[in-house]
């Protein structure tokens, strides 16, 4: 059953000829000009971010330095991965707005068992508590809207509140700190200079290597001709965030919380692009209908997809504990929901389900996070700041749905 | 009747006195361009008072685009060229500018507020007030009236998602011309409507073409066309191909109008031996999800060889389609019964169950089983994610491969196997279903009125397509609201009546009046 090039050969005999060569050279040019939009669309929210850095940069005049992009990315990376698993939902046309709340109980799970004034466990069953916790969570979440049929918005809503009360029981509005010193660490130092330069470079040189075998491959399949400028229209913009990323990680190496987003974002790109269950996921979001009759089990792929915001939950509750040192059940991770919807939203992700990439959502968390950190530079009150970003999600919006609708 | 045919034009076959060469609606150039297509290309058009005009033309001709830009869903300034109403300029903002000026369209999707009354329902647009707040006694009584005026034998007070697609179909008539309309356009009105309800609308038809109001309908039903149009419009390629009286001319001039070229009748399907069984039905009922105690399919058995074409015929409400779905595991109600594939008792719970066990379904409603807003390789791989990996990883660029081949193996008319799926015509996209199920190597394929909607050309298409299906060994279910589809395509036609079978008839039995006469209970 696995390989289908043989078995689809069988019936090409009994079956029509093809009249005439599908594609028609109105066809191509069509394609073109469609390519062309697919593309400028993809990389304007790139452009927009590169163009605020510069505006930045140039009333600072040390924003685009190492030390400020390097403290960028590690503030914007809680949100970034909370924007991440945020897509993955809402490419099913599912919201969780618990996020929030479920990281900071993960984080009180976490820093009860491993702060030396609590129970004070080896940081690493902390982790691993941290870790089941947030994927129970996940699990619970997930039950009602798959099992009970609850919208996963009023589930998740419910969690918002009741996930921060638990929080709040356990300690009994209490802060728990500190955590032992290798979490600190884990949420606030980098890894070496030289070893991120390693990192980075290894994790191109795989990409590049990829990129090379799909290509080729899409050429032997007989899908493309010239594999040449695929190549270098696919490697060039990667090459040159690879490079960027080199000389920041060249200062002052790359903050251990950028590496695990960098590693999350990978494993979601993967999941999403390269499976089968990320491939379930856009049917699902474009037509769950559709997806039902084609034989998938919606509800079990949308089970997963919440059980995969488990995952989530306990890997930013871990980050968020291990960065401000211990866990605050009020305060930790309020309006983080938020936060990550906006990201998924102004990286091009449809509210309508069946649409988003895991890019987008970083650069819609860069360009949030940019905001912030410019502004903050700027000593712009914070009130401005929230000012800031609300009304950039809703031109971003407004100028996704206009470039929809003229297409 | 002793009108001189040919002078049709001053004394319409309707016999209105008075009615002129005057048109009530007229276009000069009009041309309407897509980005990379011009949909409308020139068209001169003048409709008349009084008089019924078929439009029609193969998917893709542009019947669409011009009576939306007729309709107002396009508005002036989007296209070129000029349009005039009784005489004036005529160039409405939206559909509510030229709802108001008398021109309305009736889509061919039903398009109603299910959970609202149907007298709720016809007076959507303007609900009758008192003091300012809606009043519900004139909301019911001018239901009442409207629904008595056409005849249409329907409760004011139903819910409107609970009738049929056939009676929301005539609701919506009757709520366009509650408006008074001068132009009324109908997209394929016919086609969810069974013959004897279609023959009702017609009579409403008539009974406006003799009030003076202008009829344009657009439908790929030759039969229905020659019964009731004045007139015939053939669009090919945003042109104006063909302009007769429906005296002057014939169907098999106007098919060759729409086609480009005179097209044979499909071959009737050759008696190859049929295999062994591939789908055993046995006792099969579904309940009413609503209802659980009304049986819509009732203790139906039947069993489909491979190599086999066996069509289920029934009129609306019959159970075909509830049969098809439940066989499926998509019936959303109870369902009992068994099922076998290939001799081999199969638990058949949910549609996933189905395709695991080698059943595909082709739903009539394309919206329902295709991601629009997916590519056509991305639609075809769907059933197969599982099968269609490398090393546990998604083999996108097969995907896509395979997506090129079956464009090229079933001349889908595509640019590539990236384009979504929503772009395509409706017999394109049927095709792609049919590919999607041969990726799954699907055993048995039930087929839900697979060629509504799609024009005559793609239907021929499809029918061959469904013919080398079962020569390749396919155990085919052909559901059809058209009997003559069945007769010329089938090997053995089941025909339901209220939900249980009652006849089966070998296809050298078959005619279109014995399949008519079985499925009314004469």
């Amino acid at each position: 059953m696995t390989d289908l090039g043989s078995s689809v050969g069988s019936p090409a005999g009994a079956l029509p000829d093809p009249g005439e060569s599908p594609v028609s050279s109105r066809g191509v040019a069509a394609r073109r000009r469609l390519a062309r939009q697919v593309a400028l669309r993809n990389y304007t929210l790139l452009f927009v971010v590169a163009a605020v850095w510069v505006v930045f940069q140039a009333l600072t005049g040390i924003f685009l330095s190492p030390r400020n992009l390097t403290l960028l990315a590690l503030q914007s990376s809680i949100t970034a991965m909370a924007a991440i698993s945020a897509v993955m939902l809402i490419v099913t046309r599912n919201f969780d707005i618990s996020v929030g709340s479920a990281v900071a109980l993960v984080g009180v799970v976490a820093a009860v068992a491993t702060s030396p004034t609590k129970l004070a466990l080896d940081p690493l069953v902390g982790f691993a508590l941290a870790m089941i916790v947030g994927i129970v969570l996940g699990a619970w979440n997930g039950l009602w809207v798959t099992r009970i049929g609850v919208p996963s918005f009023i589930v998740t809503l419910a969690g918002l509140l009741y996930f921060r009360g638990i929080s709040m029981i356990i300690t009994n509005g209490a802060t728990v700190s500190p955590v032992p010193p290798a979490m600190r660490s884990f949420g606030n130092d980098s890894l070496g200079p030289g070893l991120s330069v390693a990192v980075v470079l290894l994790v191109f040189l795989a990409f590049a290597a990829f990129r090379i075998s799909t290509i080729r491959r899409a050429r032997d399949l007989g899908l493309l001709r010239d594999v040449r400028p695929v190549i270098t229209r696919s490697l060039v913009p990667v090459g040159v965030a690879a490079a960027a990323a080199v000389w920041v990680a060249a200062g002052q190496g790359l903050p251990y919380l950028v590496l695990l987003l960098g590693g999350a974002a990978i494993a979601a790109e993967i999941l999403m692009r390269r499976t089968p269950y990320g491939a379930t996921l856009y049917a699902i979001g474009g037509n769950p209908e559709a997806a039902r009759l084609a034989g998938i089990d919606v509800k079990k792929a949308l089970f997963r997809n919440f059980l995969i915001a488990g995952v989530a939950y306990g890997l930013i509750g871990i980050a968020l504990t291990s960065r401000i040192n211990g866990a605050v059940p009020g305060s930790a991770g309020v309006g983080l929901e938020l936060d990550a919807i906006a990201a998924a939203i102004i990286g091009g992700t449809s509210l309508a389900g069946g649409r988003g990439t895991i890019i987008g959502a970083l650069l819609g968390a860069a360009l949030m996070g940019s905001l912030n950190n410019g502004m903050s530079l700027m000593n712009v009150p914070t009130f401005y700041q929230d000012t800031a970003r609300g009304v950039v999600l809703l031109v971003a919006v407004a100028l996704d749905v206009s470039s929809r609708r003229r297409r | 009747m002793t009108l001189d045919r040919s002078d049709g034009e001053r004394a319409p076959v309707s016999g209105i006195a008075g009615a002129t060469a005057a048109p009530v609606l007229r276009t000069r150039g009009l041309t309407k361009r897509f980005p990379g297509v011009v949909a409308v290309d020139a068209v001169d058009l003048d409709i008349e008072a009084g008089r019924i005009l078929a439009l029609l033309g193969p998917n893709g001709a542009g019947k669409s685009t011009l009576i939306q830009v007729l309709a107002g869903a396009h508005p002036a300034g989007t296209y070129d060229g000029e349009i005039e109403l009784l005489g004036l300029p005529y160039g409405p903002s939206n559909v509510a500018g030229a709802v108001a000026a008398g021109v309305v369209l009736i889509p061919q999707e039903v398009n109603t507020a299910p959970d609202l009354t149907v007298a709720q329902n016809l007076s959507l647009n303007d609900l009758p007030t008192r003091y300012g707040l809606i009043d519900s006694n004139e909301v019911e009584a001018g239901a009442r009236r409207l629904l008595a005026e056409f005849e249409v034998g329907v409760d004011a007070n139903a819910r409107m998602g609970s009738l049929d697609l056939a009676t929301q179909q005539l609701v919506t008539i009757v709520r366009a011309l509650s408006k008074d309309a001068r132009v009324l356009i109908l997209d394929e009105p016919t086609a969810a409507l069974t013959e004897g309800e279609a023959r009702r609308l017609f009579e409403h038809l008539r009974r406006l073409r003799a009030r003076g109001v202008a009829i344009v309908f657009v439908s790929h039903r030759l039969t229905e066309v020659f019964a009731i149009a004045d007139r015939i419009v053939v669009m090919r390629d945003g042109r104006i191909r063909g302009d007769h009286q429906i005296a002057e001319t014939s169907r098999k001039a106007v098919v060759a109008e729409m086609v480009g070229t005179m097209t044979e009748p499909a071959p009737r399907a050759t008696a190859g031996a049929p295999g062994s069984v591939a789908l055993e039905v046995h006792a099969l009922s579904a309940h009413d999800v609503d209802d659980p105690d009304r049986r819509r399919v009732d203790d139906v058995s039947l069993t489909v060889r491979r190599g086999e074409i066996v069509g289920l015929f029934g009129l609306v409400g019959a159970g075909c389609g509830p049969t098809a779905t439940a066989i499926f595991g998509a019936w959303p109600g109870h369902v009992s019964g068994s099922i076998r594939i290939d001799g081999r008792e199969v638990h058949i719970g949910t549609p996933s169950d189905a395709v695991a066990a080698g059943i595909g379904l082709m739903s009539q409603d394309r919206r329902q089983t295709l991601v629009l807003d997916q590519s056509i390789a991305d639609n075809i791989a769907l059933p197969s994610l599982a099968t269609l990996t490398r090393s546990g990883f998604l083999d996108v660029e097969r995907r896509e491969a395979i997506g090129l081949e079956y464009i090229a193996r079933l001349a889908i008319r595509a640019p590539s196997a990236k384009s979504d799926v929503g772009t395509l015509s409706g017999g394109n996209q049927q095709k792609v279903q049919v590919a999607r199920w041969l990726v799954a190597r699907s055993t048995v394929l039930l087929l839900d009125d697979p060629t509504r909607g799609v024009d005559v050309g793609a239907r021929g298409e499809i029918h061959r397509l469904i013919r080398a299906l079962a020569g390749d060994g396919k155990a085919i279910l052909l559901v059809s609201s058209e009997a003559q589809e069945l007769v010329e395509v089938c090997d053995r036609i089941l025909i339901m009546r209220s939900g249980r079978l009652v006849v089966d008839l070998p296809a050298a039995d078959a005619s279109e009046s014995k399949l008519l006469e079985a499925a009314a209970g004469q």
